[in-house]
């Protein structure tokens, strides 16, 4: 390592220790801290409309949902197509309370952040459930394993009373310091506790991937074999991988409805569990920047198509509905492109960008 | 240099004066509206006729100057039948200074209600959901409710039946509250004293074949079915009804099974998914069809002709139902420009709400006035039973209220 860790800008590593380190320079840990900063000072300055703070806390809330299924499927190699399902267990976990004793109930406007933790306990309860069949079941059959769960989930939730048969369950305003958090503020608030939440989440991921626990996940995805051959457990580790998996999910759920204010079956559907792991593949599987580029590059996407579409309407002919095929055309368009060209995702540009400015100006 | 200089200026002055003179002349306020509403993804089918009605009756309201000077801008924003992003429209449409709102999806409308109610906005949704009423009470149906659409269908099976005791019928539903939420109401007036056996209740999956559903229906005697669902499931059934020799041509055929439905069970969609199985399929709606002429239909189908839609949108009730709202919205915002009042969300609740007595709005598109006030946010109260004969919707009998439905 150079003398000065400001400036250093090869990997000089002299013990496992400092390889292991969250930030390798002073300068990572000061960008970081400058980049927290930003996201956190910019609504002081900017007045950001409902609809743009809607959508960054949508991004950011399918950020700690995507650090979940990176996990699972990025990590461990276990492919989830049911992660909306967790988020819906998570979201339900809320919701479903509401609806029990009542939507302003003081378990619920009042320990909001008890209820989001709970609610990511519960994700990891039918996380570790659902991983359960991992023990036994590899690649597409593990897939299926947890498509079912998505059907059964979506089932349940669309039957049963206690969920409003998939109705809109109402939650109430939250309390917080100085009142209830009304309408005017409704997502700046919810944009400050969402970002809270991500930060910790993505740490909690970073630490957990340089403890033997991460390298657990790799290794058992790299070859479970070999791994159990290295005295490690694949199977506990794939329940422990989903499980974990669904404590994020669930995190993020209970934040939907929090934000929502209210949870609709509708949100948790098969499509939604695709669109998290094109978040996921676009963003880069097996990796936490990949984790929160993922979901910016899809709604953003989204974005761009929809106004696309809406522009194009204006001078296609009526008749053959083309404007209204335009974005999920063009949305299908694009991951396929990401698949064929860039299957590392974004987080490998980020990767190349990075290495670039750590050649700059040429130190070695 | 000093002559370029004047010369720079003289320019940049005649490109000002060029501007100024042909901007428009200081026109009349412009009323911000909004829809959100599926163009594409599920039930695009309905939504995207409902759309075009909503803009071509925009069109016409701003082309023939209904509202004076005043013009209404309505921006049309697909939403997939996604409630995050009809979430997301509704605050664009909020930041853009919209004082009513289109709605659409029953998920939607719910998720949204506790928002209508903060920000005071009048809505007016495509759903006929009569849960929505509760949820905010500024939300106003512009029709009859599913539930008194579907208990219509049953009551004049209860008063038509010739058949030897009480008409044994079926529902087939919508596994959702879509389709559980009428038959909850259904089942009230049974209970309440409407003369029908409910033999079997059917949440239909996404069976391409119902033959053995129909043959268990048959052996326990059902002679009616009633739906409440969407187009297609109903085609699959009449279809195979058609097949097996079990449907009735005219109403209570003994021996077959008269199907018949509730507002999107049916529509000239149906008639095209099911051909010529769908003759003798019983459906009920608040809104008048094409097939059966009149002042309305023919308005209708010159709209859509000026408007440059084509056949199969100039024909479809969810047309004249998109119409229809915008109709609705534009009247309120009429009626208060009127009474000299500043149009905002506050003031067109207050005229919607005003929308009775005297002051009822008569839209041609629907078999009846539409009337609102505090306690009442069901437009049109009346509903009309169809029937499919030689391919299209005829009417049977005159429109009525149902009775076991307040």
């Amino acid at each position: 390592m150079s003398a000065n860790r400001f400036f250093a800008t090869g990997n000089f590593f002299t013990s496992y220790r400092e390889e292991q380190r969250i930030f390798r320079t002073h300068l990572d840990r000061g960008l970081f801290i400058l980049f927290l900063a930003c996201l956190f000072a910019w609504p002081l300055f900017f007045d950001a409309s409902n609809r743009t703070m809607l959508v960054i806390n949508n991004i950011l809330i399918a950020v700690v949902a995507v650090y979940g299924l990176n996990l699972v499927t990025g990590f461990a190699g276990l492919i989830s197509i049911g992660h909306a399902a967790f988020v819906g267990v998570g979201a339900y976990t809320v919701a479903g309370l509401a609806w029990a004793i009542g939507e302003g109930h003081p378990l619920i406007v009042h320990w909001w952040p008890l209820m989001i933790l709970a609610a990511g306990g519960m994700g990891a309860v039918f996380g570790a459930f659902v991983g359960l069949p991992a023990m036994r079941l590899k690649h597409l059959y593990l897939a299926i394993a947890t498509l079912s769960f998505q059907m059964i989930f979506t089932w349940t939730i669309k039957f049963m009373p206690t969920f409003n048969q998939g109705q809109m369950i109402p939650v109430g305003r939250v309390v917080w310091i100085g009142g209830e958090v009304g309408r005017k503020v409704h997502y700046l608030f919810w944009y400050y506790a969402i970002l809270v939440v991500a930060v910790i989440c993505g740490l909690m991921v970073r630490n957990l991937l340089r403890s033997r626990y991460g390298r657990c996940l790799v290794a058992v995805r790299d070859n479970d074999r070999a791994a159990d051959a290295m005295g490690m457990h694949p199977g506990l580790t794939k329940v422990y991988a989903f499980t974990l998996a669904g404590f994020f999910a669930g995190v993020a759920g209970a934040l939907h409805t929090y934000m929502f204010r209210g949870a609709g079956f509708e949100s948790f559907t098969l499509h939604h569990s695709i669109t998290y792991l094109a978040m996921a593949i676009v963003g880069g599987l097996g990796t936490l920047p990949g984790s929160l580029f993922g979901p910016a590059a899809i709604y953003t996407l989204e974005l761009q198509m929809e106004h696309l579409s809406e522009w194009s309407g204006t001078f296609l002919p009526d008749s053959f509905n083309l404007a209204t095929a335009l974005r999920p055309l063009g949305f299908g368009l694009v991951i396929v492109l990401f698949l064929m060209f860039e299957p590392r995702g974004m987080a490998n540009w980020w990767r190349i960008c990075r290495s670039y400015v750590k050649l700059w100006p040429f130190r070695y | 240099m000093k002559r370029n200089r004047f010369g720079y200026l003289a320019v940049v002055m005649a490109v000002a004066a060029g501007l100024a003179c042909s901007a428009p002349a200081v026109a009349g306020e412009t009323y911000q509206l909004g829809l959100s509403l599926a163009i594409t993804g599920p039930t695009s089918d309905a939504g995207n006729p409902y759309s075009k009605g909503v803009e071509d009756y925009m069109r016409f309201a701003n082309d023939t100057g209904i509202l004076g000077d005043a013009k209404i801008d309505c921006p049309i924003r697909d939403d997939m039948y996604e409630t995050a992003v009809s979430k997301r429209n509704f605050e664009d449409f909020l930041d853009q200074g919209m004082i009513f709102f289109l709605s659409y999806a029953t998920g939607a409308n719910q998720a949204l209600a506790p928002d209508f109610t903060e920000v005071q906005i009048p809505v007016i949704p495509a759903s006929m959901d009569s849960s929505l009423m509760k949820a905010s009470p500024y939300i106003f149906l512009p029709i009859a409710s599913y539930s008194h659409q579907y208990v219509g269908v049953a009551e004049y099976v209860a008063a038509n039946h010739k058949g030897d005791g009480t008409a044994k019928v079926a529902a087939f539903i919508h596994p959702s509250a879509f389709g559980r939420a009428p038959l909850a109401d259904f089942e009230a007036a049974v209970a309440a004293g409407l003369k029908l056996d409910l033999v079997e209740v059917v949440e239909h999956g996404k069976d391409l074949d119902n033959s053995a559903l129909l043959q268990r229906l048959a052996s326990k005697g059902v002679q009616y079915v009633l739906c409440q669902t969407v187009q297609s499931p109903v085609a699959t059934l009449l279809n195979d009804a058609q097949r097996l020799g079990m449907t009735a041509k005219t109403f209570g055929e003994p021996g077959k099974i008269t199907f018949m439905g509730a507002h999107y069970t049916g529509g000239n969609d149906l008639i095209a998914l099911a051909g010529t199985a769908a003759e003798g399929f019983h459906w009920t709606t608040s809104y008048r069809v094409t097939s059966e002429k009149g002042p309305w239909t023919d308005w209708q189908l010159d709209m859509a002709k000026k408007y440059g839609r084509d056949d199969k949108t100039a024909n479809s009730h969810n047309y004249a139902s998109g119409m229809m709202a915008a109709q609705v919205a534009v009247e309120a915002i009429r009626r208060t420009r009127e009474a000299d009042q500043k149009v905002t969300k506050e003031t067109l609740y207050e005229t919607l709400n005003q929308m009775n007595g005297d002051k009822v709005f008569t839209s041609l598109a629907a078999v009846g006035p539409v009337t609102y006030s505090t306690t009442d946010r069901m437009g049109v109260d009346n509903v009309q039973l169809y029937v499919v004969k030689d391919g299209v919707f005829r009417s049977v009998g005159q429109p009525f209220k149902p009775k076991y439905l307040k």
